[in-house]
């Protein structure tokens, strides 16, 4: 099958929840007529579109949010593109920008969502697996999107361009 | 959202009967079994085999259901995942906090 670098969708993301499962199956059809997906694939692809959408959904405030794909052997590319301001951690968690680099830090994404993060430079960082140790109920969070996406992909980013004033979360999957 | 309920003996049967389950519905759900809870519901089987889809909104109410029933000593099992949701499951090590099973026959027996 022929495999290109760029992958075009030309789906806009829903702007309510009962759009996401028609939004996925359409996506997923127009990948699979673009790339070789097995089921495992599949099935993380579907994991992170929701999450991604409903993380658009949520907090998103950009009419033109955009989900874009590229595809360079092995790796897929997903990134949600939006207009706005920085992530803004809670409590006393370090802000962007970043001042210190290539360190692993926790913050708090909401009073009740720790992340583990590695700062990659001043406004990008990679998610990491906060449960590695084990998951116990006492810390279970309430909110598992972002950590959804981090455990089904093979790397996740976010990334905000201060001078455009644009936001990328950016997920790679080995295929 | 469109939930059933059923009674077989002291063991509420809750049934989510839509394809989605969804940030759209996860609060009405999880505001709705807190007050099952509340009202002294504490066997509870809930069943997801009309479901398509979860997503971490509703993964976040199991979580908080979960959390309000164990000071109780309450029971919940989970059946009728289809592939996808068992994976989501597996994927984020939740099916090692939640009792998962394959059908609702199996979570009854469990409450024997």
């Amino acid at each position: 099958m022929k495999e290109p670098s760029s992958i075009q969708i030309g789906l806009k993301i829903p702007k309510d929840a009962e759009g996401i499962l028609a939004y996925v199956h359409e996506v997923l059809e127009l990948l699979k007529a673009q790339v070789t997906l097995d089921e495992d694939k599949i099935r993380k692809i579907k994991l992170i579109l929701v999450e991604l959408v409903t993380n658009s959904i949520k907090h998103s405030e950009d009419e033109n949010a955009s989900i874009e794909f590229t595809f360079n052997h092995p790796t897929l590319t997903i990134q949600k593109v939006d207009k706005g301001l920085q992530i803004e951690f809670a409590g006393d968690s370090e802000q962007i920008p970043f001042v210190e680099l290539d360190r692993t830090i926790k913050v708090h994404l909401s009073e009740s969502q720790p992340h583990h993060i590695k700062i990659l430079d001043p406004y990008r960082f990679r998610f990491v697996d906060n449960y590695k140790e084990g998951i116990s109920i006492d810390f279970l969070p309430e909110h598992f999107g972002l950590y959804i996406i981090t455990l089904a992909s093979d790397s996740f980013i976010y990334q905000h361009d201060p001078d455009l004033l644009e936001n990328r979360f950016i997920v790679h999957l080995n295929l | 959202m469109n939930i059933s309920k059923e009674k077989k003996g002291d063991i509420l049967i809750l049934t989510i009967e839509e394809k989605e389950a969804n940030l759209s519905k996860s609060e009405h759900f999880k505001e709705m079994v807190l007050s099952e809870i509340a009202e002294g519901e504490t066997k509870l089987i809930i069943s997801f085999e009309k479901v398509e889809y979860l997503d971490s909104s509703f993964l976040g109410a199991l979580v908080a259901i979960l959390k309000n029933l164990l000071p109780l000593n309450g029971t919940l099992r989970i059946t009728g995942l289809n592939a996808d949701i068992k994976n989501l499951f597996e994927l984020t090590r939740l099916d090692k906090i939640f009792i998962l099973k394959d059908n609702l026959e199996t979570a009854l027996q469990d409450f024997k």
